[in-house]
């Protein structure tokens, strides 16, 4: 167990270090979801009456398209620098790799994330709460895990462009449907905030075990 | 004892036979050169010994195992040097080094003896994009033997690497079991006891370098 925590440490700082030095990813996706808010704000005609009603979409929309690009770099980066083989050749077990992946593609969603919710508030004009910041981040452990598992299946294939999308944005819904309800309820709707929590943690719980085991299947051949 | 026992590996893609019923034989601490042309099958021969791919058939044991079974457990007694590098551009080759430390389960302080092994202390803490391409190969090489592997998966090392090469590979592969895919003779001559010559992927036989060679 212990062994595994360091694996995934250490590709989670690998991956981390090398965006930090490169700023590939993390400013492109802070370009893109602001350019989203912007054309949301030009697209509906939001005034104060409907603003909590179309901003958790608009939010959601943003967080999915830049989810798919920060989780199909994670192991994209890897193929074309042919540096997943070596990975893969060590005894460290595939469990453990998948999770330091997905940590780190997680954690550039979320230094994402903390660029579109305050954007979303100031834009919008919708409240920017603590339950708002809990409901994103909750969403984004399990949308982690199923994005890069993903990533990795489609990886090696020259289509991953587009099988990516169609491959996870069918089972990311439960986290839309779920987040959406959490967030709609954080910015003010009526509804039950913590029975969406819930719902958003258990999933979380199903798909981190589930990919977890599937990514010994997927990563080993 | 033998180091490794293969017999009639074959691995198709598709209607290609890209290796087709070798048997291969090599006792521990020997050094095998596979020779061959382009597409010969070298690199699948070596990518199947060093558990990177599962034969479509055929049998093949590393020290005993099992290698399409029990890959896992063969990983950590294998070094693999690939066509490419497959390094991290953005990490030192400090850092690429200390990475596979945490995956092999090997202790930090062996980074700096490889380094030097490899001849790269000088250039210990830049990143691997801004090391030449033989330098990288170095890297790579290091990389290969970090973890003080029994057996050596060597394909085409000498690529890009200086005139200094041969002394590096010579240092590198000694008191292992070695299998090395070259075109160059002369190397092979000089690095390895016995050949195999590969072509359209099936063995046009084994022998001593002086019997194959000259």
């Amino acid at each position: 167990m212990t062994r595994s925590l360091a694996i995934a440490y250490a590709v989670a700082r690998k991956d981390l270090t090398a965006e930090w030095r490169t700023r590939e990813l993390v400013p492109a996706l802070g370009q893109f979801v602001v350019l989203a808010l912007v054309i949301a704000n030009f697209g509906f005609q939001i005034d104060s009456q409907n603003a909590t009603v179309i901003a958790p979409g608009v939010l959601w929309l943003a967080l999915v398209f830049a989810g798919l690009v920060a989780f199909g770099r994670a192991f994209a980066a890897e193929r074309e620098q042919a540096s997943l083989e070596a990975v893969l050749l060590t005894p460290a077990p595939a469990a453990a790799i998948f999770a330091g992946k997905a940590i780190a593609a997680a954690l550039l969603l979320i230094a994402c994330e903390a660029v579109l919710m305050p954007a979303l508030a100031l834009m919008f004009g919708t409240p920017f709460n603590l339950e708002l910041v809990a409901a994103v981040l909750i969403a984004t452990v399990g949308m982690a895990a199923l994005g890069c598992l993903f990533a990795a299946v489609v990886a090696r294939v020259r289509s991953r462009e587009v099988l990516l999308p169609l491959l996870t944005l069918p089972l990311w819904i439960p986290f839309i449907v779920a987040g959406g309800q959490a967030v709609q309820v954080a910015m003010g709707a009526s509804g039950s905030y913590n029975q969406a929590m819930a719902l958003l943690i258990d999933f979380d719980i199903l798909f981190v075990v589930l990919t977890s085991l599937a990514a010994r299947f997927v990563l080993d051949d | 004892m033998s180091a490794i026992v293969a017999h009639e590996l074959t691995q198709r893609f598709g209607a290609d036979v890209a290796l087709d019923a070798v048997d291969l034989a090599l006792d521990q601490g020997e050094h095998l050169a596979v020779l061959g042309d382009n597409g010969a099958g070298k690199t699948t021969l070596l990518r199947i010994l060093a558990t990177a791919a599962r034969p479509t058939s055929g049998r093949l044991e590393i020290f005993g195992l099992d290698a399409v079974r029990e890959r896992k457990a063969l990983r950590g007694r294998i070094g693999f040097v690939a066509h490419s590098p497959g390094l991290y551009p953005a990490l030192s080759a400090t850092e690429n080094l200390e990475f596979f430390c945490a995956l092999q389960d090997v202790n930090r302080k062996r980074v700096p003896e490889v380094l030097d092994l490899v001849g790269l202390g000088e250039v210990a803490h830049r990143p691997a994009a801004r090391l030449s391409r033989g330098e990288q190969q170095r890297l790579a090489i290091g990389r290969a033997v970090l973890h003080g592997p029994r057996l050596l998966v060597l394909d085409e090392p000498d690529a890009s690497l200086d005139s200094a090469g041969p002394d590096l590979l010579a240092n590198v592969m000694r008191g292992k079991t070695v299998v090395l895919a070259t075109h160059d003779h002369a190397l092979a001559n000089r690095l390895c006891q016995r050949t195999v010559m590969l072509r359209n992927g099936r063995s046009l036989g084994a022998g001593t370098r002086l019997r194959v060679v000259r």
